[in-house]
């Protein structure tokens, strides 16, 4: 397959990948298509294309959805529970990675007890952790929501962060010491620094959870001005369910941030979310 | 690193951890498996029934079809995703124009809302108006357009071919790092002896993967049991429970009927078998640390 050479092979591996291509935008592009056309088109005309290009159904979806309050509402679980929980894990994390103890095995128990919830289905929690947050005054509040947010990512934290720390070189961390350095300059001078690729594969995990979550948001917000995007999203589907090209539009609206971002970021974020899968 | 060891250090970088950790985390997996031995409605206290909910769990006719309904899902999971991303990594493993924006495209469900892709894919699905319906039936291929939502057999087909569009990218890219990690001499050594392409991927790319194929497929597996979005959206669990998965159907019996110990129980379910899987994908990840070192 070299030069300029018509090759049979090669004009046969680019058609089968810009077909495969065409088959995952699918969704996409049929709902892009679909938000210009009218109700009555999409149900009598299936395969037809629209009429007149017309932003109607956009302009609808605008109209009714609150999307300042959606985005503030979703960004501020997104930063204050990713927030904690990198801060609360990386802590934890250091002492059981590099900290010493009377017996060896207490690291090892602490760092299994925080990795056992890494096999724990959310769906378990929501009914025993709508009781704890009613118990405690807190249920329908963001902090209900912000606490086991950051309680369900401390265990793949743990696992990223004690996994890097356990490698990390200790005549470094033996230097800083010895030229003055307390745990706290330890930690934000010496070894934070180094570990910015673990910060980033952690951060896009967690914020990529929070910010699609949809079970816990769902049974616990009550409140419609707290709605966060994935909350929006299904209220409007079932408020307008009648409105097909107004549901695809709100989507669509809805998804394009998000899109934006990934394309932006996409190369942290695929190898962020698929290291964080494998290392473990 | 005993110098910095000491007793307050070690309890303020622990203690918000473990509190918020313990509080969230295991007190409901405790609170979870209490309520499961009993029948409580809400209102006063919980009457201790025993074992009763599990045996009422086998003789719950809508259970066993959540039950048998993710089992499908699972299968059908497992064989579309393991095929297809191997192919799709292959792919990726090839220098080309356009590999970059290729990769991007497959990977993208994975970040979208999964409410989002549930609304999405229900207008490709839909049995009058869908895409696939109407793009069947103008090629001429009317025995095809089935149900795929709203009935009560294919269902759990349609969630798979869901799924599957959500993850694809995602297993793949794990295969591709797999891949990366073959040395290319084995190739070269398979070339000299006159191996073919087929033989050299059934020789050596297969047998070299076989941690990242046991990754992946328990990947899949705990992803399984996460499925429930996509239900809420493309049929709600219905006509008449026929299409919940145990993650909804359990949400359906604690959120909606309100029968709580019962509901728990099916957590519990649903916990057992995501641990089993994920288990295994422990061990796997522990040896191959161990390996690494």
């Amino acid at each position: 397959m070299e030069g300029k050479k018509f090759s049979i092979k090669k004009t046969a591996f680019y058609l089968l990948a810009a077909g495969l291509l065409f088959l995952a935008l699918i969704p996409i592009l049929w709902s892009v298509l679909l938000s210009f056309k009218t109700n009555s088109e999409i149900v009598n005309a299936p395969l037809s294309l629209p009429d007149s290009l017309s932003f109607d159904n956009y302009q609808r979806a605008l109209d009714t959805i609150n999307f300042p309050r959606m985005y503030a509402n979703t960004l501020i679980l997104v930063v204050v529970s990713v927030f904690f929980s990198i801060c609360l894990t990386f802590m934890s994390s250091f002492a059981i990675a590099r900290l010493t103890y009377k017996s060896d095995r207490v690291a090892d128990i602490l760092y299994l007890y925080l990795l056992i919830g890494v096999a724990i289905p959310v769906y378990v929690l929501l009914f025993p952790i709508y009781r704890i947050d009613s118990l405690m005054g807190i249920l329908g509040t963001r902090l209900g929501l912000i606490l086991p947010y950051i309680a369900v990512n401390i265990s793949f934290n743990t696992l990223i962060f004690v996994g890097f720390l356990r490698e990390f070189p200790s005549e470094l961390e033996e230097a800083a010491i010895i030229d003055g350095c307390g745990l706290i300059q330890l930690c934000t001078r010496v070894v934070i620094p180094v570990m910015k690729p673990t910060f980033v594969t952690i951060v896009i995990f967690n914020a990529v959870y929070v910010f699609n979550e949809y079970p816990f948001a769902s049974t616990f917000i009550q409140d419609t001005s707290m709605n966060t995007i994935s909350l929006m999203t299904s209220m409007f589907k079932g408020q307008y369910s009648m409105d097909y090209s107004g549901i695809i539009a709100a989507s669509l609206l809805i998804m394009v941030p998000e899109l934006i971002f990934y394309v932006l970021m996409q190369r942290d974020i695929i190898s962020g979310m698929t290291d964080g899968a494998v290392k473990g | 690193m005993h110098w910095l060891s000491t007793k307050k250090a070690k309890i303020g970088l622990l203690a918000p951890t473990l509190a918020v950790y313990t509080l969230f985390i295991i007190v409901p997996v405790i609170v979870a498996v209490y309520y499961s031995f009993t029948e409580y409605s809400g209102l006063g206290k919980a009457t201790f029934t025993g074992l009763e909910n599990y045996f009422r769990m086998f003789q719950d006719r809508l259970f066993l079809i959540a039950l048998k309904n993710t089992f499908l899902v699972l299968c059908a999971s497992v064989v579309f995703l393991m095929v297809g991303s191997f192919l799709i990594a292959l792919i990726m493993n090839v220098d080309f124009k356009g590999n970059g924006l290729f990769k991007m495209v497959l990977f993208a469900p994975y970040v979208i809302a999964p409410i989002i892709i549930g609304i999405i894919w229900g207008y490709i699905l839909n049995p009058n108006y869908g895409l696939l319906n109407s793009f069947l039936r103008a090629v001429g291929l009317d025995a095809l357009a089935i149900e795929w939502i709203g009935g009560t057999t294919w269902t759990p087909l349609a969630l798979a071919i869901v799924f599957t569009w959500q993850v694809l990218g995602f297993h793949s890219t794990i295969f591709l790092s797999g891949l990366r990690t073959i040395p290319r001499d084995l190739y070269e050594a398979a070339s000299i002896d006159g191996a073919s392409g087929i033989q050299k991927v059934f020789r050596i790319t297969l047998p070299m993967l076989k941690e990242t194929i046991m990754i992946n497929v328990v990947l899949v597996i705990t992803g399984v049991f996460k499925i429930y979005e996509l239900v809420v959206q493309l049929t709600g669990g219905g006509p008449a429970h026929q299409s919940e998965l145990l993650t909804s159907y359990m949400y359906f019996t604690v959120f909606q009927s309100r029968r709580y110990g019962y509901g728990m129980a099916i957590a519990v379910a649903v916990l057992v078998c995501s641990v089993l899987g994920s288990f295994v994908y422990i061990q796997i990840t522990a040896r191959k640390r161990r390996e690494g070192k």
